[in-house]
Parts: structure tokens; C-alpha cells; sequence
């Protein structure tokens, strides 16, 4: 009984609630002391570690050596370092693009009383079950030129040389995250517009407005703050992906769809230069955060204005 | 100083951390009494039954009792760098000579194995020198062959070639005019998984041999980038682009790979013609087409180019792996018996019983034992008569080389960087 008090705690929702009658009284700072740790331990601490490494040679083997600044000149020195900041950025717009408009009117749908529905809606949540790795290979194998999708239909894919063409292979990347992650976003909007009150749409509905104006004037609006969450997921994410670069294109063609990420894992991981691997990652900690923040500050969402005013 | 030491004693820590969290998952058969073991580590695949084969017979009769551990392959070489320099550290460990080794070798971790082969000359002397060559640095031995040599041979479809009249090319002109006849027939004349980039690799290291032969990337791989801008340099690029141009790869290569089945599955099924791979490809076939392998899988050393400097009979590939022992082992005259094995009658009837060939000079004895008797006879024939054996470029060269020079490979083939560009990129590359 205890321990299901602690974990309402911990999920910081307050314990009035708690009926057991043990532990009664307000949570305090301790009991979220234990999370605390284990994120200090594996998040503060290692961010910490990151940090110094940036500033030092390292191959794994011998003792760091102090290196100073060199690891950041040579990151701003080298030209595939700069195009993959680049490549992060679009893959993480294109993303969003994509991702955000498919996600909110498939949610607001999914939100109805429509025949079937649920049935349909079921289906579209399997891409979010499998795993990234699984995803990939999948795609990889469907869209195979010789021997997938493309070898059928020609007319569309021509050759087939998806994944030897810049522009094939960050089309590829960014399907295949819309593929598996729409559904995700979809269950946001799902939430967020059951949440829309009725009496909305039907005041709307007695001023004579039909169902295309409801959903600009009525139902958008309302979604504003899930529109910022998810979008904030979609940036994040965006950012930091990095398994289906790894199965679906290596960073290839030569160095096209090298994102970030998948930059660091090279340095680190392929070329043992874990100096730069840190800086590589330090920096990339430092555009997600400042992405997110401008997101943030645009979108009013500091503000935690809600949707129900007026109401 | 001291705070050189604590700066080196915080990452240290952090990366013991790193260690224990990434260690846990492959902890096989680690004893709590290390006192009278040594750990032998492996790339862990199928060839490990007959390396648990070789432990087992050395357990019998020695005291210090050996214990095998694997890594599976993807992973092997980023943790073998993290626990070399650590606790759990193996004393003999699995790699690919060359430039693999070379940053341990940098480092102070490895042993010298002169003294070894000192007592007992079998460990040199019953290896193919070409072969047991590739793990010499700066003229010291720190490697004993084990498992089987890989050369790269140009395979073909023995029906496609039947049906289009062309004949396994002997020379650049034979592969030009047999690009031809297979356009006109429909078929791809050559398959390659450009999307692994190791595939594309094989050309440039066959053609760069052929050419200028093998003493231009030995200087390369030594230092001197400008032989990357010698007159022969650029012919064996020119030779390229002639290839690629008369669309011998077909225009998608770069969306195939090899290892997901794609390009030994365009050969299998007569979809394309040739291909130039590892002497893996056999076994690869026999997987998964089985038909095929037995009945039209040909083979033929890659062709000679007129007026090129290297010979024919040189071959490019894996020379073969190796066993390295470290320097800090508590039983080097253990590791020294194991190593023995290594030329054993049982370690080649074991390798070739699974299709690989061993680089020993009994092995010749044993062929008709082998898997494929021909194939293997071939195999060997082939690497004992090379002049020059040159190990794949991404071996040789150290790690960190190996991404960049596959970007500028990548590029180069498919057109989108140009021979300038290409050169400059290749005397960019780590040698050191």
C-alpha cells in the first residue's frame, strides 16, 4: 500500500486522493528524491562528462589529453559538420511539415462517431507499435529497386535509385518517420479535440457555419496548446533521430543524409575521436534546447494561456 | 600535472561506468577465479564452432584453462575498444591485422610475438608470407593468422554469360566488350551493393592495383599523399569512370546492398551477370540459393589491364584474421601454446569443414576435405601464387579514415565529385 502512495507521488499528482490513509499529507521534496538521483546520475552527470571530453583528444584508449578549443574549430572548420546541422534542421521541418497537418485532421477524425472508426483507427496505431529498427528494415525492403515496389512501379519510381539520390533518400527518411510517428501525434489531437466543449459547435452550428468553417474557427484554435506540445515532440525528435538514418542510409549517398546524430555516432563510434563525438553532441544539445525555447516563446506556450477562456 | 590527473581520473570513471552498463549484456563465462584463465575473444558468428572446437582440445591438456568470449559482429570493434585498455580485457583477441591493430600497437597494449616465434619458428614458417605479413607493424609481428582467407574474385552467372556469348573477361577489353553484349541482351552486367560502399571499394582497389600496382598504396598507406595525384592514379580513375559510364552497374547500385541479400540475389537470379566480392559470396550463395551454387556460379581472377604495371595474378581482399595478445597477460606461455593450434592438422580440417581456408602450408594436404574441394583449391592456389596480396583499403587504413574514404568512393563512382575532388580527399585521409 505504501508504495502505491510513492508513486502517485512521483508522478506529481497530489495525494488527496489517497484513500488507503497511509502516508497522508502533503508530498515533500524527499520523495521525489530517489528520481532525482537517478537522473543526476545518468543525465546530469554524463551531460557533465560530455562536456569536458569537448575539450579533449580521446580514442578510447590512452588518457585524455587536454586539446583546448581544437575539437569546436574543427567542428566550424569542417564542411560536413556544417551541412549536418543543415540536413537536421530540414529533416526535423520537412517532419513537421508533413507530420503536422496529416496528424490533426486524422485525429479530429478520429475524434468523431463515424461507422468503423474504431476499427480504422486501431489500424493506424500499429506503425507506433513496432519498433524503429523493425520499421526500417521493413521500408528498406519494400523499397528495394530491384526486388520491392519500385521494380512494379516504374512509372513513379523510375529507376528506383532511392536511396543513391540526396533528394530520394531524404524523401525516404522523411516518409518513413511520418509513417511510423503519425500515429503518436494523431493520439494527441484525438484527446484534444474529445476535449472540445459541444456547445461549441453547436452555437456555431445555429449560426449557420458548416463543417469547414467549425474546424477553422472552432476546432484549430481549441487545439492550439496540443498543436505546440506535439510540435515541441516533432523538433525534439526530430532532431535527435538517428536509427533510421542508420539502417536506411548509412549518412549516404557520400555524405547526404549525415544529420548530426548520426555524425556523432561516425565520430565516436566508426573513427574513435571521442573528443569531437562530445562536441558534436554538446552542440547538438544546445539547438535542440534553443529550438524548443523559440518554440515556445512564439507559440504563447509559456504563457499556459488556456483554450476556456470565455467559456 | 595534478589536475592533468584529476581531469583523466573523471573521464576514466565515467567511461569505467559507461563500461559496466555496456558490459553486462556480454559477461559470457567470466569465472570468479581469473587466476589460472586466459580469455580468448572473438568476433562471434558462425566460424566460433570451430574456435570452441580449438579451446576444447587445448583445455585437455593444459593447466591454465582457456575461455572463449564473443561479441556479435556489428558490435565487435567499438567494444573491443572499450575494454582493451580495461579489467576485462582478453589476453588473445580477434582482428583484422593492418591498420585494426595499429592504434593498440600506438597505445603500448599489445605483446610482441618475435620472442614467441623464436622458440618456435612453426608459428611463422607454417604461414603464407603474404598472408602473415598483413599483421607486421613497423617490422614486428603482433599477429597469428587464424580462421580463412578472404581474396575478392569477379563471380559470375555461368547461364547469362552462356546465353549473351560472353566468356569470363582476361583482360579490361574482354570486361568493356562483355558490358556490350549483356546491355543488349537485358540483363545489368554488373551487380554491386553500392549502399554498403565496401562493395564499390573492391573496384578501385582491383583497378588501382592492376594499374599502378601495388606500390602506390603502400606509399599512400606510408605517407605520401601525393601518389594519389600520379599520372596512374588518375588513369585507374579514368578506367572507372569508363566503366560507370558504359553503364556496366546499371543506374540504381547505390540502392542495393549486399548485405540484405540484393546484389548476390541479382546474380542468382540472371538479372545481372558478374560481381565482384569476397570469396564469402560462395557460401552466400549456397545460403540462399543453393541451385545456383551448385550449377552456374562461376568464377575468374579479375582482369589484366594493358599496359598496367601490377600483375595479374596479385589479389586484393581479406588476407585473413588474426589472434593479438596483450601485453599485460598473465600467461604468455599459455597464449604461446595456443597459438600453436593455430597451424594444427585439426584447426584446417575444422576451417575448411565450414567452408573457410585456412593460410597455413599444410592446408593444401586437406582441400579434398573442404566444403567446395574445387573452389577452395582455387581459392588457394590463388593466394599462394600472388606477388602481392592487398588488404582491403578501409583495413589498412587506421579507423579513422575508414567513413571519410567511403564518402569520397561513394561520390566519386556515382558522379557527384570529381577526380580533383576525389584525390584531394583521399591525401586529406589519417594515416596515422
Amino acid at each position: 500500500m505504501t508504495r502505491t502512495a510513492t508513486f502517485s507521488a512521483a508522478d506529481g499528482t497530489f495525494d488527496k486522493a489517497d484513500s488507503s490513509g497511509i502516508g497522508a499529507g502533503r508530498p515533500g521534496f524527499l520523495w521525489a528524491a530517489p528520481a532525482t538521483l537517478f537522473f543526476a546520475l545518468f543525465a546530469i552527470v554524463p551531460l557533465i562528462m560530455v562536456a569536458v571530453l569537448s575539450f579533449a583528444r580521446w580514442d578510447g584508449l590512452s588518457n585524455p589529453e587536454f586539446a583546448g578549443l581544437d575539437n569546436w574549430k574543427l567542428l566550424f572548420d569542417d564542411p560536413v559538420m556544417i551541412k549536418s546541422l543543415w540536413l537536421s534542421v530540414l529533416l526535423t521541418v520537412l517532419g513537421v511539415l508533413v507530420q503536422t497537418p496529416l496528424s490533426i485532421l486524422l485525429g479530429v477524425w478520429a475524434a468523431g462517431h463515424q461507422r468503423n472508426r474504431a476499427v480504422l483507427s486501431a489500424i493506424y496505431f500499429v506503425p507506433m507499435l513496432l519498433s524503429v529498427a523493425a520499421v526500417s528494415v521493413l521500408w528498406r525492403a519494400v523499397l528495394d529497386p530491384n526486388f520491392g515496389v519500385p521494380a512494379q512501379a516504374t512509372w513513379l519510381f523510375g529507376d528506383g535509385n532511392l536511396f543513391g539520390t540526396q533528394a530520394g533518400a531524404i524523401g525516404v527518411l522523411v516518409f518513413v518517420s511520418t509513417w511510423q510517428f503519425t500515429p503518436l501525434h494523431t493520439l494527441i489531437y484525438q484527446g484534444a479535440a474529445r476535449a472540445v466543449p459541444r456547445v461549441l459547435y453547436q452555437a456555431a452550428q445555429i449560426d449557420g457555419a458548416g463543417t469547414v468553417r467549425q474546424f477553422f474557427h472552432i476546432t484549430l484554435p481549441q487545439l492550439r496548446n496540443s498543436i505546440i506540445t506535439s510540435m515541441i515532440l516533432m523538433v525534439v525528435g526530430g532532431l535527435t533521430t538517428f536509427d533510421t538514418v542508420l539502417i536506411l542510409t548509412q549518412g549516404g549517398p557520400g555524405s547526404d543524409t549525415t544529420i548530426s546524430a548520426y555524425y556523432m555516432y561516425q565520430k565516436a563510434f566508426k573513427s574513435f575521436d571521442y573528443g569531437s563525438a562530445s562536441a558534436i553532441a554538446l552542440l547538438l544539445v544546445l539547438v535542440s534546447t534553443l529550438i524548443s525555447l523559440v518554440v515556445v516563446r512564439l507559440s504563447g506556450y509559456d504563457k499556459m494561456r488556456s483554450t476556456m477562456e470565455g467559456l | 600535472m595534478k589536475q592533468r590527473t584529476r581531469f583523466s581520473r573523471t573521464v576514466v570513471g565515467g567511461a569505467a561506468l559507461s563500461l559496466i552498463l555496456s558490459l553486462s549484456g556480454c559477461g559470457e563465462g567470466s569465472d570468479a577465479a581469473d587466476g589460472d584463465t586466459i580469455h580468448v575473444l572473438v568476433y562471434g558468428d558462425a566460424a566460433n564452432k570451430v574456435e570452441k572446437e580449438l579451446v576444447d582440445t587445448f583445455n585437455e591438456t593444459s593447466k591454465v584453462k582457456a575461455v572463449l568470449d564473443t561479441i556479435p559482429g556489428a558490435d565487435y570493434q567499438a567494444k573491443l575498444q572499450t575494454i582493451i585498455n580495461s579489467k576485462q580485457a582478453p589476453d588473445v583477441f580477434f582482428n583484422w591485422g593492418g591498420g585494426s591493430i595499429e592504434p593498440f600497437v600506438d597505445a603500448g597494449l599489445l605483446l610482441p610475438l618475435d620472442p614467441f616465434i623464436a622458440k618456435d619458428p612453426g608459428l611463422k614458417a607454417k604461414f603464407l608470407p603474404s598472408v602473415f605479413n598483413s599483421a607486421v607493424v613497423d617490422g614486428t609481428s603482433y599477429g597469428i593468422p587464424m580462421r580463412g582467407t578472404q581474396p575478392v574474385l569477379l563471380f559470375n552467372n555461368g547461364k547469362v554469360l552462356k546465353k549473351a556469348g560472353v566468356e569470363p573477361p582476361e583482360t579490361w577489353d574482354d570486361l568493356l566488350a562483355a558490358v556490350e553484349a549483356l546491355k543488349a541482351d537485358g540483363v545489368t552486367p554488373i551487380a554491386l551493393g553500392g549502399g554498403d560502399r565496401w562493395p564499390t571499394l573492391m573496384w578501385f582497389e582491383y583497378l588501382y592495383d592492376r594499374i599502378a600496382g601495388p606500390e602506390l598504396f603502400q606509399k599512400a598507406l606510408d605517407g605520401d599523399r601525393e601518389v594519389w595525384a600520379s599520372p596512374d592514379s588518375r588513369k585507374a580513375l579514368g578506367k572507372i569512370k569508363e566503366l560507370v559510364d558504359a553503364g556496366a552497374f546499371g543506374t540504381n547500385y547505390d540502392s542495393v546492398k549486399f548485405t540484405d541479400q540484393g546484389s548476390p540475389t541479382l546474380l542468382a537470379t540472371g538479372k545481372a551477370a558478374f560481381e565482384l566480392m569476397g570469396s564469402w559470396e560462395y557460401s552466400t550463395q549456397q545460403g540462399a540459393h543453393p541451385g545456383f551454387a551448385e550449377s552456374d556460379l562461376g568464377y575468374s581472377p579479375f582482369p589484366s589491364v594493358q599496359g598496367g604495371k601490377g600483375d595479374r595474378a596479385n589479389v586484393v581482399g581479406n588476407t585473413n584474421n588474426f589472434y593479438s595478445v596483450l601485453k599485460k597477460t598473465k600467461h604468455p606461455q599459455a597464449v604461446a601454446e595456443f597459438l600453436k593450434l593455430m597451424y594444427s592438422d585439426q584447426f584446417v580440417k575444422a576451417q575448411l569443414g565450414i567452408g573457410n581456408l585456412p593460410t597455413t602450408t599444410n592446408t593444401e594436404k586437406f582441400l579434398d576435405t573442404a566444403a567446395s574441394p574445387e573452389f577452395a583449391k582455387f581459392q588457394y592456389d590463388m593466394v599462394k601464387a600472388a606477388p602481392a596480396f592487398q588488404l582491403s583499403w578501409d583495413q589498412a587504413y587506421p579507423q579513422s579514415a575508414a567513413t571519410p574514404m567511403y564518402q569520397a568512393l561513394q561520390q566519386f563512382f556515382n558522379g557527384s565529385m570529381d577526380e580533383d575532388a576525389f584525390i584531394q580527399a583521399m591525401q586529406a585521409l589519417p594515416t596515422s
